[in-house]
């Protein structure tokens, strides 16, 4: 496994963490604004924190509560 | 000079008629009251009034407008429940509908300023509408049916979802409105019928049952009867009462004695002279008026 | 114009306040950027976590580069689809469920514009964000894997994009008719699954079916020029869409809006 981390070059690959991070953010900014989501608030932010990539994009798509 | 006239307008959902034929018309600088118990037909009137749903059958005709116009461009609405972006400020949504009305941007925003201001919710025009109470969201409804300053303002269920307080900002609200304004607003609420109009139409089961002027529908459903009432602990003999010649009869109802007569101002002197030769402690006496509430009952079940 | 515009510059105002201005092109640029970064890093991968015996070599050919570009293609027609479908499925049936529909439809604004603007706005957000993806992914695929010319990344952008745009306009078509959000959303996938697999079982006779823009596209990556079925696929993708864009100009108008 290290000899794998030891080939990535990180340049190319820092751009997808950075991604993943502003998306983390912003759902958390977003999640902290918001009244309502669909399903409990709580769980929502769990799913942002824990599930990288995926669960602030399912936060935005499904569990933020459009009005 | 009548401003908005139907002819018998229907409504159906599924061929089952729910407005049967109404006609009616509303004149210039009036207010007018749409009055009736729930699922008398209502909002859906309102509704067809405001162009969101269309008529099954008969004609809505506006003052000075062709068949072909846009109806919406004369008549300022306030849904029962008006939902709003809840993002947006008071005033970005004002705006935002002052320009679907085709007004341009700086009359939209001045417009916009002095509506909130003249509804009372200045302070809050650039916070976020989420945040605002019910009060204030219905007021800000009223700014935004204005906005275009229409001919005829249509408010649904004004007051009935607000609190005392929220209510009576309303109805005075309502009440300097009704200066300025032709103004058409349901209600179930009698108080408030009577507090703020000056016409009335009945509404029951999809039909208009009775219409007119406050005053000429009371004359017209007016009981003749003497209300009174006594000191707390005080019974009169009933029979005393009844023997008076011009009592029909009386009916008793949390200490108020309704006394049904032929003629009033016979029954009123000699009810007067009974009670003073008895000595009963009257504390209440109201000559004749039928309360709306009657006057209701009687149209409604006859 | 001026309602076109109004209603059309408060789904720009909506989407900036709600992130969607920030999350959709993001979401777009990782969906371009996973499959060259991930495909050019496979033997290295396969190598540490495949468990390959010793000394055994395995040898994973270089695809070539636009073979990298139409990987990013193929998450955006699954991926990218689904976002769409179900980041537009409250467009106007959220509207209509919550009320606000209602205070906007007394207003004398046309159904016509209040759609075509609506329809406009998720095109244009779509659009944009599906072009910095494929920028993101183009400047990969030149880094690891070789050349791609711009002048194809462009077209690769127009033509797949007549895609999404077939896909938003059948999310329109569905918000006017159904009012539960999530129902225009299931529907519309449902829409697009079907128009594949038709266009799977006739495919001698629907040459120029939407579904088939992405294999037009490859044919031009690698053949460098651009098939005529392309533009005829194009032509039917565009009439396609703004049928139903009038279709549902015309359900919104006679529907109720209660």
């Amino acid at each position: 496994m290290t000899e794998v981390f030891e080939t990535i070059n990180w340049a190319l690959v820092a751009p997808l963490l950075v991604i993943q991070l502003i998306l983390q953010v912003v759902a958390l900014i977003d999640w902290f604004r918001i009244e309502h989501t669909n399903g409990p608030k709580i769980m929502w932010l769990f799913i942002i924190l824990l599930l990288n990539m995926i669960g602030p994009i399912l936060y935005f798509v499904i569990g933020r509560r459009q009005d | 000079m009548s401003l908005l006239t139907v002819q018998d307008l229907k409504k159906s959902y599924d061929g089952k008629p729910v407005i049967q034929g109404i006609d009616f018309s509303i004149n210039k600088g009036s207010c007018v009251a749409l009055l009736g118990p729930n699922g008398a037909g209502k909002t859906t009137t309102l509704r067809m009034l405001s162009g969101l749903i269309r008529s099954s059958g008969g004609k809505i005709s506006f003052e000075g407008m062709s068949d072909q116009s846009d109806i919406r461009f004369n008549i300022g609405y306030l849904p029962q429940h008006p939902v709003f972006h809840t993002w947006m400020s008071g005033k970005e949504f004002l705006i935002y509908v002052a320009r679907l009305a085709n007004m341009d941007k700086q009359i939209a925003s001045k417009r916009a300023d002095e509506l909130l201001a003249r509804v009372g919710i200045a302070d809050a025009k650039n916070k976020r509408i989420g945040k605002y109470s019910g009060g204030m969201k219905q007021r800000l409804g009223i700014a935004q049916a204005m906005i275009h300053q229409p001919k005829l303002l249509m408010l649904d269920e004004p007051v009935s979802a607000l609190d005392p307080i929220g209510r009576r900002e309303v109805l005075t609200l309502m009440e300097e409105l009704k200066q300025e304004t032709t103004l058409l607003f349901s209600t179930h609420i009698l108080n408030d019928a009577e507090e703020v109009s000056d016409e009335l139409l009945l509404m029951h089961n999809g039909k208009i049952v009775e219409a007119g002027s406050l005053e000429g529908v009371r004359q017209k459903y007016r009981v003749d009867k003497l209300d009174v009432s006594f000191q707390e602990g005080f019974t009169p003999e009933e029979a005393k009462i009844t023997a008076l010649p011009t009592v029909l009869r009386m009916e008793t109802n949390k200490g108020v004695h309704h006394i049904f007569v032929n003629d009033t101002n016979q029954a009123r002197d000699e009810f007067l002279q009974l009670i003073y030769t008895e000595g009963w402690p009257l504390e209440r006496f109201e000559v004749g008026r039928a309360s709306l509430e009657d006057l209701f009952m009687k149209v409604v079940n006859p | 114009m001026m309602q076109f515009m109004t209603v059309f510059k408060r789904e720009m105002l909506e989407a900036g306040r709600n992130f969607k201005w920030i999350w959709v092109p993001l979401v777009f640029i990782l969906l371009g950027i996973t499959d060259p970064i991930s495909t050019y890093y496979m033997p290295q991968i396969i190598e540490s976590v495949g468990g390959l015996p010793e000394g055994a070599t395995f040898e994973i050919p270089t695809p070539p580069p636009h073979d990298v570009l139409m990987m990013s293609l193929a998450q955006y027609s699954q991926l990218g689809v689904l976002v769409v479908a179900l980041m537009s499925m409250g467009l106007i049936s959220g509207e209509r469920k919550s009320g606000v529909a209602e205070l906007v439809l007394v207003k004398p604004v046309k159904y016509s514009t209040y759609v075509t603007a609506k329809w406009g706005a998720v095109n244009v957000l779509v659009l944009v964000s599906f072009f910095a993806g494929m920028l993101a992914s183009w400047y990969y695929v030149n880094l690891l894997f070789g050349d791609v010319s711009f002048i194809h990344l462009l077209w690769t952008w127009f033509f797949y994009g007549l895609w999404l745009l077939f896909v938003i306009s059948i999310s329109v078509f569905m918000n006017t008719l159904f009012k539960v959000p999530g129902l225009v959303g299931f529907l519309t996938i449902l829409f697009v699954i079907i128009t594949s697999i038709i266009t799977n079982i006739f495919s001698h006779v629907l040459d120029w079916s939407p579904a088939k823009l992405s294999g037009y596209i490859r044919t031009m990556l690698s053949e460098g020029s651009i098939p005529a079925d392309l533009w005829g696929t194009a032509l039917v993708t565009i009439g396609i869409s703004t049928a139903l864009l009038i279709a549902a100009i015309y359900t919104f108008r006679t529907k109720e809006m209660a």
